[in-house]
């Protein structure tokens, strides 16, 4: 995939996240009663609404990240070898899902 | 009379192991530009300084050195306008240092190259030996006009934070040229450049941070040129613009009549 495509999933990504982190804050800390307590997180985690959201989340998250990353690597270390770096970051990213995915999945 | 002090970089490679500064006193006159400071040292105190100048003008671009921590033409910057009587001089950042104050500008001119900074027509021959005159209207000059006045100083390249930590990176210069040469419509060779540009070390790894227009002696602005650029490599990408419109080709000139009838040469 060309740089331009992979930047314009950044912005994309980006503004995605700007809703998504907005939607997850205002449920945990602004929506009142406990959204922290155990009987809500298993309500959600129930709920194959809120494991959609959290797995796009989760994949938005990682992509808008692991794309920031790899500009850092490139303009602090130039002369890494490209495919090393790009394969390093995927297989982290997808190593990463797994986990994280794991998570809300086993609960639901 | 008034004095001033310059410090100036001294290197020279093989005897120095590294930059140090050599305190200089100059005779302050009215209108002094740095450039006449370094030119009244090299010619009354010490002639084995090195530094590179030619037009005097702020036309050619040679004088680009780091004034006082800032890159700007030496023969641009009258040591009134810095405010101090004391002047710091030392060869451009960025670039690696050939003697003194003379910076090696080898990768500017690499990178400048790589972009084909010209005007790219389809016809080789055309390209080479043109036959015809192609037109273009005033509001298609102004597209570019500005950042044609590119001297390639190097002071753009000097000032950005992003060239300083990948040296890779292509840079305000060429990639401002870039935009210059995509936004004529003459040129039909957006597509070769926006693949040079599109590289792991092009366009997107610009942060913004407007270093260089700051720096630009002839008021480029090389940032907002790389900002259209980006958008025109988007729109080219997800292929929501049409295809630029094209220069015509002015119509061929019928019939020529001098002006003024040439005199009959009065000797035979």
């Amino acid at each position: 995939m060309s740089e331009t495509r992979l930047k314009i999933l950044q912005y994309i990504t980006g503004i995605v996240l700007f809703f998504y982190v907005g939607a997850h804050l205002i449920v945990s800390h602004l929506s009142g009663g406990e959204p922290a307590a155990w009987e809500s997180v298993a309500e959600r985690a129930s709920s194959s609404l809120w494991l959609a959201f959290y797995i796009l989340l989760l994949i938005f998250g990682l992509y808008h990240g692991i794309y920031g990353l790899r500009t850092i690597i490139i303009e602090l270390l130039p002369r890494l070898p490209a495919k090393v770096v790009d394969w390093t970051l995927v297989t982290v990213g997808v190593a990463i899902f797994i986990y994280a995915a794991y998570i809300p999945i086993s609960a639901f | 009379m008034q004095e001033l002090t310059f410090k100036v970089q001294r290197y020279l490679p093989g005897k120095d192991r590294k930059p140090y500064m050599q305190q200089f006193t100059v005779p302050l006159h009215k209108g002094m530009t740095v450039l006449d400071g370094l030119i009244y040292i090299k010619e009354n105190i010490d002639n084995t300084l090195s530094f590179r100048s030619s037009c005097r003008m702020g036309i050619c671009g040679s004088c680009g050195m780091l004034i006082n921590n800032f890159p700007m033409l030496a023969c641009h910057t009258p040591v009134e306008e810095l405010g101090t009587d004391r002047i710091e001089v030392r060869s451009l950042t960025n670039f690696p240092v050939i003697r003194d104050l003379v910076a090696d500008l080898g990768l500017l001119f690499e990178k400048h190259k790589s972009i084909k900074p010209y005007i790219v027509s389809p016809e080789r021959e055309e390209a080479e030996g043109p036959t015809t005159e192609l037109l273009q209207s005033a509001e298609a000059l102004e597209n570019y006009m500005q950042f044609a006045y590119c001297v390639k100083c190097g002071l753009c390249m000097a000032a950005c934070p992003t060239v300083a930590t990948d040296d890779l990176f292509l840079g305000p210069q060429s990639l401002g040229q870039t935009y210059r040469y995509c936004a004529d419509t003459r040129d039909t060779g957006a597509k070769e450049r926006f693949h040079e540009a599109d590289s792991r070390h092009g366009i997107w790894l610009c942060h913004l941070a407007g270093a260089c227009s700051e720096a630009c002696p002839k008021g480029v602005d090389p940032a907002l040129a790389i900002q259209l650029l980006k958008r025109a490599m988007v729109a080219s990408s997800l292929r929501l613009k049409r295809g630029k419109q094209t220069a015509p080709i002015a119509p061929a000139l019928t019939e020529i009549k001098p002006k003024i009838e040439a005199p009959e040469f009065t000797v035979k």
